[in-house]
């Protein structure tokens, strides 16, 4: 594919926001972070709002709208927000800027976003990318929970309970959600709940086993992980009160 | 009829009577719906219909550009026809315990007074007692007159009757046209309430910081009131920043002279006279989030921030806050009614 220029360097001033529009159509925000470039998804991911409007001040990225907050090297959710930015890799190429290929939905997911890159690497191989059909059940109440599920494109919704006694139990829309993460802890071994795609959607399903065993080769990546893990488990048992 | 919610994290099911709007039957039931309005102006409660009919009581309001795909709808404006399954796509949580729930009340209007040229005061005697936090606001309508206002609570009481409310004139204000239209003592409201989460508990144990612009002082009011019957500054410092045009725009003067926070008023379109009837207060020109900026650089340690007034105003305010300041999101607390 052709080279895709977003901008000329000298159109995002140091510490500035700027909404471009790419080549081959595509619209990005890119943030000049003390002369460092870093590119995202141009509406915040809660209301569309242009995040080109919100605030920055060379680190944090702020939607003016609510108050979501993103940290610019990594598009990771800070504060209130409650999703991740999803960023494009941009390369400088004398004074212009261009689309340096699309982040994988593990990098811009909330669980491995940002980690060492050659610990990113091992998931990102251990990771086996899936497309399935409306209506598809990845897995059901019972069944064993040896892998977990990062969304790439598409729609999965989960059913807690069995047969007609059943409650919803949320669902994911977003590229880079991990879904599945029993797969991830200790004494879990089965399903609680059913994933079913909404509409055709694609997902990576990657190996619990697999993955913590590249987690302990790397334990500063290993405790980020689980600490995220630990505030996204903690915040489907939380109340309102706590937030 | 039964509505089913299905959010990011998990699913609830509430009951709505006929013509009752889904937000406020959700938030009666003790769901916490996102919204931050409430009244058709912000689209923060845009929702999605999965099955089901609703009646949208107000097609053009100014939220409906938040929500403008097929189904889409805002749950303030809409009410259930049939028993409904919605989507929204956000983290919904149960309530914590303790929260005041909102439910509709009738009131009687008292003591409605002037409070500066285009200002009125009055007091809500509500029919049966009910709780709200220091910071909230309800949601007003005149019977028969088709549409709520929120308006925020000036007063703080616990198990109390009566709501307080300022009111500025605006020329296309439903409700400030019947307010300002005739004398209506007497006369009946409805409200629905308490909202908002810009609230104070003496729990919270920082410094705070209240900017507002004209009538955002309601509020700030309330949240003073809160924390001065609990001595609370003595504990803690409190800055507050009261911005209006001029002298004849400012009220509640002699209640901000009675708080033990720092009051200082921001004058942005008079000079700041020699002498004043109050001593306590600092009169400063300029705009209300440059007066603040100046007095509080360097004094941002362990603050709680509570902003209110004009959506311009608020935006200005927040972005001192967050730039200048430093506050983290979490302590910048606000309410934007436009």
């Amino acid at each position: 594919m052709a080279k895709r220029m977003v901008c000329r360097v000298a159109d995002v001033p140091e510490n500035t926001l700027k909404e471009c529009d790419v080549e081959g159509g595509l619209k990005l925000v890119v943030a000049n972070a003390g002369g460092e470039f870093f590119g995202f998804q141009s509406q915040c991911p809660h209301q569309d709002v242009p995040l080109c409007e919100g605030l920055f001040d060379g680190s944090t990225l702020t939607c003016h709208m609510h108050l979501w907050q993103w940290d610019v090297r990594t598009g990771a959710p800070l504060g209130i927000a409650e999703a991740p930015l999803q960023r494009y890799p941009l390369a400088r190429e004398g004074d212009a800027l261009y689309l340096g290929g699309e982040s994988t939905a593990l990098d811009v997911g909330e669980l491995f976003n940002g980690l060492a890159g050659a610990t990113l690497e091992k998931l990102i191989a251990l990771a086996k990318k899936e497309t399935h059909p409306a209506g598809a059940v990845l897995y059901r109440p019972g069944d064993p929970a040896e892998d977990f599920f990062v969304l790439d494109t598409g729609r999965v919704e989960f059913l807690i309970g069995r047969g007609d006694r059943t409650a919803p139990g949320g669902f994911m829309l977003k590229k880079g959600e991990v879904f599945g993460w029993a797969a991830l802890l200790e004494g879990y071994p089965a399903r609680i709940a059913s994933a079913r795609c909404l509409e055709a959607s694609s997902v990576l399903r990657i190996s619990g086993k697999n993955a913590l065993r590249v987690l302990e080769g790397d334990p500063v990546a290993g405790f980020t992980v689980m600490r995220r893990l630990a505030a996204l488990i903690a915040r489907y048992l939380a109340s309102s009160g706590a937030r | 009829m039964r509505i089913q919610v299905n959010a990011r994290n998990r699913g609830y099911d509430f009951d709505a009577r006929a013509g009752e709007r889904v937000l406020y039957a959700g938030l009666a039931a003790g769901i916490d719906l996102p919204y931050e309005c409430a009244t058709g102006t912000c689209g923060t409660c845009k929702a999605k219909l999965v099955s089901g009919r609703v009646r949208d009581r107000w097609p053009g309001a100014p939220g409906r550009k938040f929500a403008r795909l097929a189904g889409e709808f805002l749950m303030c404006q809409c009410e259930a026809e049939e028993a409904l399954t919605l989507e929204v796509s956000k983290f919904v949580y149960p309530p914590e315990p303790g929260a005041c729930l909102p439910q509709v009340c009738g009131g009687t209007v008292r003591e409605v007074r002037a409070l500066t040229h285009d200002v009125i005061g009055f007091a809500l005697e509500l029919e049966r007692p009910g709780d709200f936090d220091a910071g909230q606001f309800a949601l007003l309508a005149p019977e028969g007159i088709e549409g709520y206002r929120a308006y925020s609570m000036c007063n703080y009481a616990r198990g109390g009757r009566r709501l307080d409310f300022v009111v500025k004139r605006k020329a296309d204000g439903a409700f400030s046209e019947w307010l300002f239209g005739a004398d209506r003592e007497g006369a009946r409201l409805e409200a629905f309430g308490p909202l908002g989460k810009a609230t104070f508990e003496p729990g919270l144990e920082k410094n705070l910081l209240c900017i507002a612009g004209g009538s955002g002082i309601a509020g700030m009011m309330s949240i003073l009131a809160r924390a001065d019957a609990a001595d609370y500054f003595s504990r803690h410092e409190g800055h507050v920043f009261f911005g209006v045009r001029t002298m004849k725009d400012a009220f509640f003067l002699d209640q901000l002279s009675r708080t033990k926070a720092k009051v200082t008023v921001a004058l942005s379109e008079e000079d700041v006279a020699q002498a004043s009837a109050w001593p306590k207060l600092r009169f400063e020109k300029g705009l209300v989030h440059e007066v603040a900026k100046r007095a509080m650089a360097g004094r941002y340690q362990n603050v709680r921030a509570y902003v209110a007034g004009p959506p311009p105003a608020v935006d200005a305010a927040i972005r001192v806050l967050l730039l200048d300041a430093k506050l983290t999101t979490d302590n910048i607390r606000y309410d934007k009614f436009s």
